[in-house]
This record gives C-alpha cells, sequence and structure tokens, in this order.
C-alpha cells in the first residue's frame, strides 16, 4: 500500500470537491473540479485506491504543485 | 561411431549454456513470477524462428569460463509477426548480466548488423553495470571501455524497443535511454548506479523505487514510454510497437486491415466536446474516435499530460497524433509537454509516419516557473522540430487556438494542410486578456473597473476570432464538420504523401536527442 500525494497542476480555486475521505476510486476519476485561467479544471486520481485525505476545502484558492488530496493505493 | 565425441562434446556445451546460471537461481526467478532471459526470447519471437549468435560466448578471463555461460548476454536474430529482429536480451543470472569483454563483442554484433542490414533492434534489459574485476584498473580502462566509436551512436537508421525488466544499471539503462521506446515493468529499476553504490556514496539509504522505479520515469523524467505490471506485458508491449514502424527509414511503415465499425465509430467525435468553452474534455477519446479501432498506441501517458502524443492507424496506416489536452492545465502547453511533442516528432521523422496535430489550447504556460523551465528554448526547440519535419503534417483545429502555440501546433504553413471545425477560434491572445492588454491600465482588470466596456470591446475581439475570419484569409484551407474529420484525414493522407520519394521523409530529426 502506497501513500500517493495528489497534486494541482494549476494555481486555482477550489470550485468543488467530488469525493469524500474513505471513498473508492478508480485512476482518472475526477476528484476536485478546480476553477483557474476560467476554465474548469479537473484533479484526478493517478490510480486505483481509496481518498485517504482531502486537504482543501472549496472555495479555497491553490498554486501548482500544491498536495491537494491523499490516495492509498 | 566416429563422430560420437564430437556430437557428445557439443550437446554438452550446448546444454550448459542454456542452462545459463543454473539451476538454482533460475528457480528463485520462477517463484518471483520473472521470466528468465531466454524464456523473454521465446516469449517475443515467432516459433523457430530464433538463431543465437554467440552460444557458445563465455567470459575473456579463462578462470571464470566454466561459470559464465553467454558472458551474461544472449544475443540473435528472430523473428517478430513475420519480421526480422535484432535482440539482445541480458541473462542476469550469470554475473548480474554485468558487460564485459565478451558480451559487448556480442551486442557490437547486433548493433552492426541492425544497421547495416536494417532491422529493428530489442533491448530486454537487467544489468547490474560494468563487470568488475574485468574493467578495473587503468590498463583495463584502456583495452575495455571505450573501444568502440559508434557503440551509443544513433542515427536512427532502424528503430529500437526496449524493456527495462529489473534491476537496470549501466548498459541496460543506457540502451532503454538510446531507444525509441522504452517500457518498464513495474517494481523493475532504471537507474545509473545501483541504490547500494549510491547508498554508500552518499551515506544514506536510498530506495530502489524513489532513485528510479516505474513512477519516477513515467509521471518525472519521462524516459520510459509505460510501464506494466508483467514481463509477458512488456514484450507485448514490444512488439505493439514495432507493429506501427518501419523495419527502417528506407521503408514506410506496414499496413493493416481497417477494423470494421472504424467509420461509424467517428462520426459520433463531436459527442466528447462539452458545449461550455469553460469546460475541459479528454482529447485522448477524440483520437479513439477518429483513429483505426482500437489502433491507438499512447507514448508517454503520464509524463507532459498537456500533450497527448500517440501513435495510431487511418485507414490502415501508421500515423502520429500530437493533440493539446484541455483535461491537463487547460491544454496549455509546459516545458514537459514541449519535451514530449519533440521526442515524438523525432520518432515519427525518422520513420516515415505522418503528424497530425489537434489543436485545442490557451497557449503556452506562462509565469516564472515556466521561465526557469527554460520554456523559450523549450518552445523553439519544437517549433525547429516541426519546421525540420518532412513527413506530411496536417493540423484539425478543435477549439481555442492562440499565440505561438497556434504556430507550434501546426497552424499557418507549419502543415501540408489545415482544416478547423466550427468550434474553433483563433487569434493571438484570448480575447479577455487582449481587452486589457489594449484598453486597460496595469494592475487593473477592466472586468472589474468598467464592465461594459469590456463587454463590448470583448463581443468585437471574440467575433474577429471566428474560424470564417481565418477561412476567409485561407490561414485555414478546411472548416469541417466534427464528424467529417477521419474521411477529411484519410484523404487528406493521400493528397499530401511524399510520391517524389516514395513515401520517405528526408529524416532530418533523426540524429536528435534520444531522450528529452
Amino acid at each position: 500500500m502506497a501513500r500517493i500525494e495528489i497534486e494541482s497542476d494549476v494555481t486555482g480555486t477550489v470550485w468543488k470537491i467530488e469525493v469524500e475521505e474513505g471513498a473508492s476510486v478508480t485512476e482518472g476519476q475526477t476528484l476536485i473540479i478546480l476553477e483557474s485561467m476560467k476554465m474548469e479544471i479537473p484533479v484526478l486520481a493517478s490510480d486505483d485506491g481509496k481518498v485517504a485525505e482531502i486537504m482543501v476545502d472549496e472555495e479555497e484558492p491553490v498554486s501548482e504543485g500544491q498536495v491537494v488530496v491523499v490516495l492509498d493505493a | 561411431m566416429a563422430f560420437d565425441e564430437l556430437y557428445d562434446e557439443f550437446e554438452r556445451r550446448e546444454a550448459k549454456a542454456l542452462a545459463m546460471g543454473g539451476p538454482e537461481r533460475l528457480e528463485r526467478r520462477r517463484n518471483a513470477g520473472l521470466l528468465n532471459a531466454r524464456e523473454r526470447i521465446d516469449f517475443l519471437v515467432d516459433s523457430d524462428s530464433w538463431v543465437e549468435s554467440g552460444l557458445f560466448a563465455t567470459s575473456h578471463i579463462e578462470s571464470d569460463r566454466e561459470s559464465t555461460p553467454g558472458d551474461g548476454k544472449i544475443t540473435g536474430y528472430g523473428t517478430i509477426d513475420g519480421r526480422e529482429a535484432v535482440i539482445v536480451s541480458n541473462d542476469f543470472t550469470v554475473k548480474g548480466a554485468s558487460s564485459s569483454v565478451v558480451n559487448m563483442r556480442r551486442i557490437g554484433q547486433m548493433r552492426r548488423t541492425a544497421s547495416e542490414r536494417g532491422i529493428p533492434m530489442v533491448f530486454l534489459g537487467e544489468s547490474s553495470g560494468a563487470r568488475i574485476p574485468d574493467n578495473m584498473g587503468a590498463y583495463n580502462m584502456g583495452t575495455i571501455l571505450g573501444g568502440n566509436a559508434t557503440q551509443y551512436r544513433r542515427l536512427r537508421e532502424q528503430p529500437w524497443a526496449s524493456a527495462v525488466l529489473g534491476m537496470a544499471y549501466g548498459s541496460a539503462t543506457w540502451y532503454g535511454c538510446l531507444s525509441d521506446f522504452n517500457v518498464m515493468r513495474k517494481g523493475a529499476v532504471m537507474a545509473v548506479s545501483s541504490e547500494r553504490l549510491v547508498s554508500m556514496a552518499i551515506g544514506e539509504k536510498v530506495d530502489g523505487q524513489e532513485l528510479g522505479g516505474w513512477r519516477m520515469h513515467t509521471d518525472t523524467t519521462g524516459l520510459v514510454d509505460l510501464a506494466v505490471d508483467t514481463d509477458e506485458e512488456a514484450l507485448d508491449a514490444i512488439k505493439t510497437f514495432l507493429s506501427y514502424l518501419p523495419e527502417n527509414q528506407n521503408q514506410l511503415p506496414p499496413e493493416k486491415p481497417v477494423p470494421a465499425g472504424s467509420d461509424d465509430t467517428a462520426r459520433t467525435v463531436l459527442e466528447v466536446l462539452p458545449e461550455k468553452r469553460t469546460q475541459v474534455y479528454d482529447v485522448r477519446k477524440i483520437i479513439e474516435r477518429v483513429a483505426d479501432k482500437n489502433s491507438v498506441f499512447e507514448l508517454k501517458a503520464r509524463f507532459g499530460r498537456t500533450a497527448t502524443t500517440t501513435l495510431a492507424r487511418l485507414g490502415g496506416r501508421t500515423v502520429g497524433f500530437v493533440a493539446n489536452n484541455p483535461m491537463f492545465k487547460a491544454g496549455a502547453l509546459d516545458a514537459d509537454g514541449c519535451d514530449k511533442c519533440c521526442s515524438f516528432m523525432v520518432l515519427c521523422d525518422s520513420f516515415n509516419i505522418p503528424v497530425i496535430f489537434l489543436v485545442d489550447n490557451p497557449g503556452f504556460v506562462i509565469g516564472i516557473d515556466a521561465e526557469r523551465q527554460r520554456a523559450p528554448g523549450k518552445i523553439m526547440n519544437f517549433m525547429n522540430a516541426l519546421q525540420l519535419m518532412t513527413v506530411p503534417k496536417l493540423t484539425v483545429m478543435i477549439r481555442k487556438n492562440y499565440g505561438q502555440a497556434y504556430i507550434n501546433m501546426g497552424g499557418g504553413k507549419n502543415a501540408a494542410e489545415v482544416a478547423a471545425w466550427p468550434t474553433a477560434e483563433v487569434s493571438f491572445m484570448d480575447p479577455a486578456y487582449a481587452v486589457n492588454v489594449v484598453h486597460g491600465k496595469p494592475g487593473e482588470r477592466l472586468e472589474n473597473t468598467d464592465p461594459e466596456f469590456f463587454e463590448q470591446k470583448f463581443a468585437e475581439f471574440q467575433l474577429e476570432s471566428s474560424v470564417y475570419d481565418i477561412a476567409a484569409s485561407y490561414g485555414v484551407q478546411h472548416v469541417i464538420k466534427p464528424e467529417d474529420t477521419r474521411d477529411w484525414l484519410i484523404r487528406m493522407l493521400q493528397v499530401h504523401q511524399n510520391r517524389l520519394s516514395g513515401g520517405l521523409g528526408q529524416h532530418f530529426l533523426s540524429n536528435w536527442p534520444t531522450t528529452f
């Protein structure tokens, strides 16, 4: 079991959180939607696994490279 | 019988060579679910096609002869899907497949044959580096290493494919990085030096996966094109990769039958595009629909994801797609994305594979980070590669297309023919920024200070960005309905094939760097 930190690859604002802690997710699934560059940019699961921790709240600003979700995979 | 002894000796020696590092070592591999060097070859080549070159080779050091069957690297010829391949399979059970005098000769012979006869090369990598003590000391450095002025020379006369299937240091790493395709089994490690040596050198424990595991090489370095779970999947990936490529750069890629239903799927392509321009989509879904059914083979899927690079077929012929993927950073090209595009264009240009650009991006990623990552240099590498490519290039503009990225993504005369969907919007800058640059003041956004004026100017700028404006100046030659994209591409590939050279390009990129 690896602890996988999912980073935002853009600077923006958290618009919607699409999963809950403990949820099972599959690779490529949308975890969070950010608002950035006037676009809705998804943060995707890099692996199949379980959501261990959501590190941000809706409407919170995030910067590029910031860890927003931790998966157990 | 007169020759019985000769035959006995032959059979005894043959059995010894085929037994590699001995039953215990082979058993340990089997228990770990790993194929050995000979099983890998058997899995890869057509049955009964394998001929080994150097079956009776051993170490050049007399006292090591008995313990070094094959000298740790198995080399020879086999056919893959009916076409010849030159193969080097590292045998880790013999001296950790370390490099020494005789096995370097074996590899040299393979490289020469591949180059001179125009045959693809396959490296099945797993090696511990230069053999010690063979290579130790100045005398041996003077006689062994560096004895071949073409050992690491790549002109891409023929495709090279590599699989990293275990601990790869030295040789296996070098050939992986020199190859056009590098697949890795998850759990393997690819690095300059072993974790043990690195730990000794820096005085702290280093983890192999952190040093050179699949995540690092597929996400961060991009030195690996694909990671898979098993040896068998890795070998299948090599077969798949080679199926798109010609045997050498003086041939055209092989043609395959067009799977039934490909045309029907292509007509559903608009389903992928969201209605709102602020929403993203995965361009890979568009490529899957436009290309021949099940023909898509993506390279470096986890690296530089703002761009998608994928081999595929259109009407049975190999093509390369270079696409912006709005799913990541809205498709804005970053440094890694540029490197990935360059690496893919080098592959396509070297092996006569036409390139298709699918465009939807708001421009290049800008900012201090981007500049630190050498964005201007990357953008110009990309441009230089694009303009040096002599394979047919076609461009389809899907949606946003702004600024310098418009030129990089095959805009203007940078493709033989350019089409745009009616959803395309083309300009030097996103209208929202342009209104502020032209009419605003530094530090202010007109959206906030004078929204009414902003809306009026925004509408004007956006109007001028329509697809029919660029069609009017013949900046695009075609406006096409999305569902006709596949037909248009197949037709344009017919028109723009290089008839004067029999379909061959000039391969100006074939001596470009082997990694970026």
